[in-house]
C-alpha cells in the first residue's frame, strides 16, 4: 500500500472538529476523480468524522494510520 | 353637503369604521388561528409569572426603553409622533362630548383656549415628526429596506394631519358646529350646517375626513397592526 | 396547473407548514424601522442592508405578504411582493440567512422583540426545499447522522487514541486508577462532549475531583443539522445522545461547553420530537459553579494573575440563561477579572456563530463583523479571553492572528484545572 500516489497533501494537525472534515471536503474537488488526499489530523475526532464523512458524500478511505499522535487519511475522490 | 361631501365626509365614514373593526377582529381571529408554536423563545434575563412578564411587556411597548441605546432620535420622534397621535385622537372625542370637567375647570373661553393650544401643538408635532420618519425613508438604509407602503402611510398620516392643521389655524368655525357634523354622523344624517358650509373649511373638512376613513380601511390590512402585534410580540420575549 | 404553477405551490404550502402563530405576529407586525441595524455586527461591520436584520426577514415578509395575505394578493406591488421561485431573491436569501449567527441580538433592541434568526429559520426550509442549502452543513449533518448508524466502528478506535488523554488525567489528578467512564449503566450523569479531547480531559478531572459518577457519551453536542436548519436532521442528530440516556438511564444529562448545544438540548429537540427529554439536560457551568460553592472541588483563589476577559456566548448567555455561573467560576480562578464592555445579554456576538466557522464561503463577512469583537477585547486589556462556545472559540483565535490581539484563548474549564487544587488520595 506504499506506492499510493498522492494527489494532494493536507496538513490538518492541531485543527478541532470539525475542521480537519471541513478542510478535506474543501479540498476534494482540487483532485481528479481517483486522486487521493492525505490528511494529517490529530483530533481524535477526526476518527469518526473523516469515515463518516467519505461514506455519507461517497468517497473512500483507502487507507488510514497513526504515527504517535498523527492521524493519517487517504481519502480517495470517487464522484 | 353636495354628494361628494355627503359620501366622503358622511356615508365613507360608517363603512371606514365597519371595515376597521371588522378588518381588525378578522386579522386577530386570523392570527389566533394559527397553531403556536411548541419552542420557548424568550430571551434572558426575563422576569418569571405573567404578572412580572406583562408589565415588562407593556414597558417595552409604550416605551421601547431599548432603542435609547442606539438612537435617542428615533426614540424621541417615533415616541412624540406616538403620544400626539393618541392625544390627538382623545382630544377628537371632545366632538362626540365636551369634556364637562375641563369646561368646568377651566371656563368655556378657557377651555376653547386650552383645545386650541393643545390641538395646536400636537399637530404641529405631527407635522414635524412625519416629515422626519418621512426623509428618514429616503436615506441609506431605509431606502433598501422600504416598500411603497411606508410611504403610502406616511404621506397619507401628513395629509390628514395638514388638513387638521387647515381646520385648526385657519378655520374660522368653532367646536360646536364640527359637534353637529358628527352628531349628524351620529343619527345616520350626515350634513355640515350652515355656519361649515359658509365657511372657508368645507373642502379641508372633506379631505381630512376622507384621508382619514381611507386611512382606518387600509389600517387593519397593512403595518399598522404592529398596534396590537407589539403586545404578543413583546409578550413572547419573555416566554 | 403547469409544473411551476405546482411547484410554486409545494413551496408556499412548505413556508405555510412552519407559520405558527408568534411567527405570524412578527411577519406582521415589523415596521421596518430599522432600529435592528445598530444591534446586528454584521450590519454594523459591512453597511450592506443585506444583513440589516428587518431586511433579512423582509425577503420572506415579501413572498409571505404576495401569496399569504389578502392586502398583498390585492394589491403585490405596495409591499413589494415576491415570488419563492424567484432566483434573485433566493441568492439574496442565501447569502443572508447562512451568514447569520442567530445571536438575536436584534431581536433585543427591537421594540416589537422580533426573533429574526426564527423568521430565518423559514427560509432555511425554502432554501433547502429549493436545492440551496449550505453544502459543507449538509455534509457535517449527514456525516454525524452517519456516525450515529455505525458508531460501533468508531467507539473503539476512537477509546483507543483517547488513551494517551487518559493518562494524562492520572497524571494530573494523581490516581492510578482514574479514567475516561464509557457506558456506565445508571450513571447519574451522561456528559456530552465534542469530538476532541480537549473537550473531554478537563471535564474528566473536574468530575474526578468531585467524586462525580459520570459517564462519556459517545456522540458530540454539535448539531450542524440544527445550523442548516433542517429540522428532520437535527433531530437524528439530537436523537443520538437522547437514545443513549434512555438506554444508560442517567439522571442528567450534562452538555458541555458548547453554545447551540445547550439550546438544541434544552430548547428544541422537545419540538422537533414532541417529546421531553428522559433526563433534564444541565449545563457544565452550572454544575462547575455548583461543585466549587459546595467545595466539591478546590480552586486556588486567585492562581491566574494574568488580566482575564469573559465573552457570553450569544446561545449561552443572551438565549440560555447563563451569565453568573460562567462569571463565578472565572472569578475563582483569577485575580484580575475584567469584563467587557458591553456584556452579559447586550454583549456583541463574536461573528463566528451558526457554523460559520464551518462556512469558509462566508470568511470575509465573518472577519470584518468580527472587529467589534476584536476592538471590545483590546480595550479590556486582557491577556486571556475565556468563554465556553467552541464557535466563539474558534472565531476568536481567528480574530486573534487577524486583528493581533494577542490573547490566550481558553474555555471556562480550562482555567477550572488550571487553578484546581487537586486532592490527595
Amino acid at each position: 500500500m506504499d506506492d499510493i500516489k498522492v494527489d494532494l497533501e493536507l496538513d490538518l494537525k492541531g485543527l478541532l472538529c470539525p475542521l480537519p472534515m471541513v478542510r478535506v471536503s474543501q479540498n476534494i474537488s482540487k483532485v481528479p476523480v481517483g486522486g487521493v488526499i492525505r490528511a494529517t489530523a490529530t483530533d481524535p475526532g477526526s476518527l469518526a468524522d473523516i469515515p463518516s464523512w467519505a461514506r455519507s458524500t461517497g468517497n473512500e478511505i483507502i487507507k488510514q494510520e497513526q504515527e504517535g499522535s498523527n492521524l493519517i487519511y487517504y481519502i480517495k475522490r470517487i464522484k | 353637503m353636495n354628494w361628494f361631501q355627503y359620501v366622503f365626509a358622511g356615508w365613507f365614514v360608517y363603512v371606514a369604521l365597519i371595515v376597521f373593526v371588522g378588518g381588525l377582529i378578522w386579522q386577530i381571529v386570523k392570527w389566533r388561528r394559527v397553531a403556536k408554536s411548541r419552542i420557548v423563545m424568550g430571551m434572558f434575563p426575563k422576569p418569571a409569572g405573567l404578572g412580572a412578564r406583562s408589565a415588562k411587556m407593556l414597558k417595552d411597548t409604550f416605551f421601547f426603553p431599548w432603542v435609547l441605546d442606539y438612537s435617542k432620535s428615533i426614540w424621541l420622534f417615533a415616541g412624540a409622533f406616538h403620544l400626539a397621535g393618541l392625544l390627538m385622537f382623545v382630544g377628537h372625542l371632545r366632538l362626540i362630548h365636551e369634556f364637562t370637567p375641563l369646561v368646568a375647570w377651566l371656563g368655556a373661553s378657557g377651555m376653547d383656549q386650552f383645545a386650541f393650544l393643545t390641538g395646536g401643538a400636537f399637530g404641529i408635532v405631527l407635522t414635524v415628526a412625519l416629515i422626519y420618519l418621512l426623509l428618514r425613508r429616503f436615506g441609506t438604509p431605509y431606502k433598501d429596506l422600504s416598500v411603497p407602503e411606508d410611504y403610502l402611510l406616511l404621506i397619507l398620516l401628513l395629509l390628514i394631519v395638514t388638513m387638521g392643521n387647515h381646520l385648526r389655524f385657519f378655520g374660522t368655525v368653532h367646536v360646536t358646529d364640527y359637534r353637529d357634523y358628527v352628531m349628524s354622523l351620529l343619527t345616520f344624517k350626515p350634513a355640515f350646517n350652515a355656519a361649515i358650509l359658509s365657511s372657508n373649511v368645507p373642502w379641508s373638512l372633506t379631505t381630512h375626513v376622507m384621508l382619514a376613513c381611507a386611512f382606518l380601511i387600509y389600517f387593519p390590512f397593512s403595518k399598522l397592526v404592529h398596534s396590537i402585534g407589539a403586545f404578543a410580540t413583546n409578550l413572547v420575549r419573555s416566554e | 396547473m403547469t409544473p411551476e404553477a405546482n411547484a410554486r405551490a409545494e413551496l408556499l404550502q412548505l413556508i405555510d407548514s412552519k407559520m405558527n402563530r408568534t411567527l405570524k405576529y412578527y411577519l406582521d407586525t415589523c415596521v421596518r424601522c430599522a432600529i435592528c441595524k445598530d444591534a446586528c455586527h454584521q450590519y454594523v461591520a459591512t453597511g450592506d442592508v443585506l444583513y440589516l436584520p428587518a431586511y433579512r426577514a423582509e425577503l420572506i415578509r415579501r413572498i409571505y405578504k404576495k401569496y399569504m395575505t389578502g392586502s398583498g394578493r390585492l394589491l403585490p406591488k405596495l409591499f413589494e411582493g415576491r415570488d419563492p421561485e424567484d432566483d434573485v431573491l433566493l441568492d439574496e436569501l442565501y447569502k443572508t440567512t447562512y451568514a447569520c449567527t442567530s445571536c438575536r441580538r436584534c431581536m433585543f433592541w427591537c421594540p416589537f422583540s422580533i426573533d429574526t434568526s426564527w423568521v430565518l429559520a423559514v427560509a432555511k426550509a425554502l432554501l433547502l426545499a429549493t436545492g440551496r442549502g449550505s453544502e459543507i452543513l449538509t455534509q457535517l449533518a449527514d456525516s454525524a447522522i452517519d456516525k450515529g448508524k455505525n458508531i460501533d466502528l468508531y467507539t473503539g478506535v476512537i477509546r483507543e487514541v483517547l488513551k494517551g488523554s487518559e493518562e494524562e488525567m492520572r497524571r494530573i489528578v494523581q490516581d492510578p486508577s482514574a479514567g475516561f467512564v464509557y457506558d456506565k449503566q445508571g450513571a447519574d450523569v451522561l456528559y456530552v462532549a465534542l469530538a476532541g479531547t480537549h473537550t473531554i480531559l478537563p471535564a474528566a478531572i473536574v468530575f474526578h475531583q468531585a467524586g462525580e459518577d459520570w459517564t462519556l457519551s459517545s456522540f458530540e453536542g454539535s448539531n450542524y443539522g440544527y445550523f442548516l436548519g433542517d429540522t428532520v436532521k437535527a433531530k437524528a442528530i439530537a436523537q443520538r445522545i437522547v437514545d443513549e440516556a434512555k438506554t444508560l438511564g442517567v439522571k442528567e444529562i450534562v452538555m458541555s461547553e458548547c453554545g447551540h448545544a445547550h439550546r438544541v438540548m434544552r430548547d428544541f429537540y422537545r419540538m422537533w420530537a414532541k417529546e421531553e427529554l428522559p433526563a433534564p439536560m444541565v449545563s457544565i457551568l452550572s454544575k462547575v459553579d455548583g461543585y466549587i460553592k459546595d467545595g466539591r472541588i478546590k480552586v486556588t483563589p486567585g492562581k491566574i494573575t494574568e488580566p482575564v476577559t469573559y465573552h457570553d456566548p450569544c446561545q449561552i448567555g443572551r438565549n440560555f440563561g447563563l451569565f453568573e455561573e460562567p462569571r463565578n467560576v472565572v472569578r475563582a480562578t483569577c485575580s484580575d477579572f475584567r469584563d467587557m464592555t458591553p456584556n452579559r445579554q447586550k454583549q456583541w456576538c463574536c461573528g463566528g456563530g451558526g457554523g460559520l466557522v464551518a462556512e469558509t464561503e462566508f470568511d470575509d463577512v465573518r472577519l470584518k463583523s468580527g472587529r467589534l469583537k476584536a476592538d471590545q477585547i483590546k480595550a479590556t486589556g486582557a491577556k486571556i479571553l475565556v468563554t465556553p462556545c467552541e464557535n466563539c472559540r474558534l472565531q476568536i483565535e481567528s480574530l486573534n492572528d487577524h486583528y493581533d490581539l494577542g490573547v490566550r484563548v481558553s474555555a471556562v474549564l480550562d482555567l477550572v484545572v488550571e487553578a484546581i487544587e487537586i486532592k490527595p488520595r
